[in-house]
């Protein structure tokens, strides 16, 4: 291994270290993206909002292409619920009690400025490994800047 | 006859006690006139007074709006949320049609919920996006005012005005002949002064006061005064003095 990388690994293990276990795996495991992120705020904040891809992505103020997958794998992980009805799918937040109470975890600590540095740390190394985000840093300048 | 309180002084009175149970109620108005105020104070007036849960659909504003102008009023929506007394709900129409016209959908899921008994649609304008058959949208805001009653609820549904004054272009899609109820906001222009006028044009089933009020948005929110008096043409938006009309009408020149 390089000494680059252990460097950074380092830098990642003591940024992690004092993350909440449970926060630290629902951002890991569910919210590796920062349009996952908008997303389940926009959800946390609008709990009772069932709609199709397009109007989310109207709301949450991204384009429909954007927000599409993310909200499908949002849905298959279990923190949104897909439905079709009739012709459209629909997605809404999961009734899922421990879900919902991790997401308003979430939401809360995110109000923190060192939660989020580490937040946004671990999504942008998370993204490079991500084909569909060809430049993490410049992904973020452009789509979200409010964090 | 019972009757449902909007909790709106001077409203009631000119509704003679307050809305007819599991009705559609339109109020339209120019933007700022009041539309949303009258319908939240009416949501706030039945959790708080009347023991009815409510509900507001809205297609436009996000929830958080709702709390904060709530908020300007001392209404704590968001406590209300969490006593399971209110829902704030946005969505889009073509959703909540199809929804509608499922069993036991998301809103009906809500409705029966919380028991709500109140729903403010804000605002119905937005189903006109819908389609742009006439036709079409008259069966659509019917299908739509049909399920709200089937599910036991006294509506208030908003609709945008666009013309500030002047002369008044509704939409035409049946919506005023549809509703049980039908109250006019509008801007008054009065010695270069902007006030507020509210009629209640419609109401089916019973009678109502005819008159023309004015109204004001105070920190408890609207309230209703007296009848412009002495003056004709209100609802143009640039009243008359009665007394220079007939002068007008009278006197050659």
């Amino acid at each position: 291994m390089e000494e680059s990388q252990k460097k950074e690994l380092d830098l990642t293990a003591r940024l992690m270290s004092d993350m909440d276990p449970q926060l630290l795996e629902f951002l890991r495991t569910k919210i590796n993206s920062f349009v996952k992120w908008d997303l389940v705020r926009f959800f946390h904040e609008n709990p009772h909002t069932a709609d199709t891809v397009e109007n989310i992505a109207r709301y949450a103020g991204r384009s429909s292409e954007a927000v599409r997958t993310e909200l499908r794998e949002l849905a298959e992980d279990g923190v949104l619920e897909e439905t079709q009805l009739g012709s459209m799918t629909i997605y809404s937040l999961t009734s899922d009690p421990q879900i919902r109470e991790l997401l308003r975890r979430f939401a809360e600590a995110s109000d923190d400025r060192q939660f989020r540095i580490k937040a946004i740390y671990h999504i942008v190394r998370g993204s490079r490994g991500n084909p569909h985000v060809s430049h993490p840093g410049q992904y973020f300048k452009h789509n979200h800047t409010k964090h | 006859m019972e009757r449902v309180k909007t909790g709106i002084p001077g409203l009631d009175e000119m509704l003679h006690g307050g809305f007819l149970p599991q009705t559609a109620n339109l109020v339209e108005g120019a933007p700022g006139t009041g539309k949303t105020t009258l319908g939240m104070q009416f949501i706030y007036h039945g959790i708080v007074a009347c023991e009815e849960p409510g509900i507001i659909l809205t297609f436009e504003e996000f929830p958080q709006q709702y709390y904060r102008d709530a908020a300007n009023f001392g209404w704590d929506f968001q406590q209300m949320e969490r006593e399971g007394k209110l829902r704030v709900v946005m969505t889009s129409p073509e959703v909540t049609k199809a929804d509608l016209e499922r069993v036991g959908g998301r809103l009906e899921e809500l409705i029966h919920e919380i028991g709500a008994r109140r729903i403010l649609v804000d605002s119905i304008s937005h189903f006109e996006r819908l389609s742009d058959d006439r036709s079409s949208l008259r069966e659509l805001a019917y299908g739509f005012v049909n399920a709200l009653k089937r599910e036991g609820l006294t509506a208030v549904l908003t609709r945008e005005q666009p013309a500030l004054l002047g002369d008044v272009l509704s939409p035409e899609d049946g919506l005023a002949f549809l509703v049980d109820s039908y109250i006019l906001l509008r801007y008054v222009e009065i010695e270069s002064t902007m006030r507020k006028a509210l009629l209640v044009l419609k109401m089916r089933g019973s009678d109502h006061d005819k008159g023309i009020r004015q109204f004001e948005i105070t920190s408890r929110g609207i309230e209703v005064r007296t009848p412009f008096e002495g003056r004709e043409g209100i609802m143009s938006g640039s009243p008359r003095r009665m007394m220079d009309s007939f002068v007008q009408a009278f006197v050659r020149r």
